[in-house]
């Protein structure tokens, strides 16, 4: 019964919520269509919709989805794994975290968007300035977390590994690890998105292909059309990426009490 | 495999043990001085004292977790350096990890020794087993109540054969019922292995019911043991059972005198 109520509810939301995005489609349309709307300013949704199709259609959006997918990837993963390492040298060398405490919080503080110029001068037009610059976002989420997930680790578990023989090794592989990895995990969704801009944003501000450019080129030409479209193919990326985060999240934390998983989802 | 100890042999030994600790303040607490504890080989000794007066201390400098300002440590005639790899240690509080099935957190001890997997699989069921525990060997520490999570710490305990078991108020946060269970659990798990145990605990009336001996701690600050009490009750005990034995009540009686003035200095003290 319970689970039966849920459901028609689910649906009911999924209902109201649909109907929302029909309203404003067909409220934007008839606005542009009435000359409320000026169209070379807002464009118009049957437009948007005909030129997303024909990028479908002809195929050249896929690589411009693929260099963007590709950038978010590698940015996501270089940034990951530096997070972890420098996460991790910093919770177990105190003296280091000391030391470099002011670096970490003026670089974190530091818009990054200001090193799209050196990144670009540094590693050029291509896909390797974007995941620099993706990793500067990437970095600094995984690196506090993995810090405080390390750092957070109960002394009591710890020293209930080290009486049933754990070396350092041990420590570090089956508890230090796992417990940094359920921090990273719970950020992951934010890094991932990190990632997506880092590869979008670079791209906007200087590139030969990627979602990004695809927004920058349409709006070089006044091509209102064209920067509503890209959008809509980011939407739709960035919703894909997050379904598959999520789905990655559940195997990963499949033994965590359901309530959590709940919460995530 | 380790031959056992023979009998009567001093498994445990502490000489004018001090360990103080520095409080938030900048000032010293000293938690215990002047300790001097024996524990035979075999033995089951219950550690009984006014709440915060050092027990676990004492425990964690038997487990060489901690380390003593002055006196010493040695666990089978040998000075204790480091971890104690003679003993586990059966904590108070959970610290199965979550992320690790039952099974798989039972066998932790043999995968830190480098013991096979599938050896370490097939002795961690086999253990899982004998706390009745079978049928509950993928599931997640999560799923389980309190009363089996302490049933996995133990068989995560015992599973690398240990030949002093600490035990540091483990069955304080179960329910009454779950927690005469466990204790008789414990004592024909000890009546079979003879491990010597050192149990920590503020409960008399366990204490009394599971050990050979009763040694009661002041209150602290510089924690001693003050008093010590054989408990002569036949073996193989009930724990439910031995709490009618007329010997049980008088020897409660005897302890209690002395434990019961220093849980009122304690109080008097404050925390």
């Amino acid at each position: 019964m319970r689970s039966g109520w849920a459901h028609n509810a689910r649906w009911g939301l999924r209902a109201v919520q649909a109907a929302v995005f029909v309203l404003l489609v067909v409220a934007w349309e008839l606005s542009s269509r009435w000359g409320w709307l000026d169209p070379f300013f807002f464009s118009r949704p049957s437009s948007v919709a005909e030129r997303v199709v024909r990028w479908f259609a002809t195929g050249e959006v896929y690589r411009h989805i693929y260099v963007t997918s590709l950038e978010t990837v590698l940015a996501f993963l270089v940034g990951s794994l530096l997070g972890v390492v420098v996460g991790f040298a910093f919770a177990l060398s105190p003296g280091l975290s000391r030391v470099f405490d002011p670096y970490v919080k003026v670089a974190n503080a530091m818009p990054r968007i200001v090193l799209a110029p050196i990144f670009t001068l540094w590693f050029g037009l291509g896909v390797l300035s974007k995941v620099a610059f993706g990793v500067t976002l990437v970095f600094f989420v995984v690196f506090f977390n993995t810090y405080q997930g390390v750092r957070e680790v109960d002394r009591n578990v710890l020293n209930n590994a080290r009486m049933l023989g754990a070396t350092e090794g041990d420590l570090v592989r089956h508890v230090l690890l796992p417990s940094a990895l359920v921090w990273i995990l719970s950020s992951l969704h934010t890094s991932v998105g990190l990632a997506l801009v880092g590869a979008v944003v670079g791209e906007y501000l200087g590139s030969a292909r990627g979602l990004g450019y695809l927004i920058q080129q349409a709006e070089a030409l006044f091509d209102t059309t064209g920067v509503f479209a890209g959008l809509v193919v980011l939407a739709g990326f960035v919703l894909a990426v997050d379904l598959l985060v999520t789905s990655v999240e559940r195997r990963l934390l499949r033994w965590k009490p359901p309530a959590h998983v709940e919460e995530v989802v | 495999m380790k031959l056992a100890s023979p009998p009567g042999t001093c498994a445990v030994r502490l000489r004018r043990c001090r360990r103080s600790f520095r409080t938030p303040d900048g000032g010293v607490y000293v938690a215990l001085d002047g300790v001097d504890l024996e524990v035979r080989a075999g033995e089951f000794v219950a550690l009984v004292g006014p709440t915060g007066c050092g027990k676990s201390t004492l425990l964690n400098l038997v487990a060489g977790l901690l380390q003593p300002d002055a006196g010493s440590v040695e666990v089978f005639g040998e000075p204790l350096v480091g971890i104690n790899r003679r003993a586990s240690y059966l904590f108070q509080q959970d610290v199965l990890l979550p992320w690790k099935t039952a099974e798989e957190n039972v066998m932790l001890g043999l995968v830190f020794r480098r013991v096979p997997r599938e050896q370490a699989r097939r002795q961690a069921r086999a253990w899982l087993e004998r706390v009745g525990l079978r049928g509950f060997e993928n599931r997640y520490p999560h799923q389980l109540s309190g009363g089996m999570r302490k049933r996995v710490a133990l068989a995560q305990n015992l599973i690398v054969n240990p030949e002093i078991l600490l035990m540091d108020e483990p069955f304080a946060a179960l329910d009454v019922q779950t927690r005469q269970l466990m204790e008789n659990d414990l004592l024909r798990i000890w009546q079979e292995e003879r491990k010597t145990v050192l149990f920590v605990t503020h409960d008399l009336e366990e204490a009394i019911a599971l050990s050979d001996r009763v040694v009661v701690l002041s209150a602290g600050p510089a924690a001693r043991p003050v008093g010590e009490f054989p408990v002569e009750l036949p073996r193989p005990r009930d724990v439910t059972e031995v709490r009618l034995d007329p010997a049980f009540g008088d020897l409660f009686r005897r302890v209690w005198e002395l434990l019961r003035g220093e849980v009122l200095r304690a109080f008097r003290l404050g925390p």
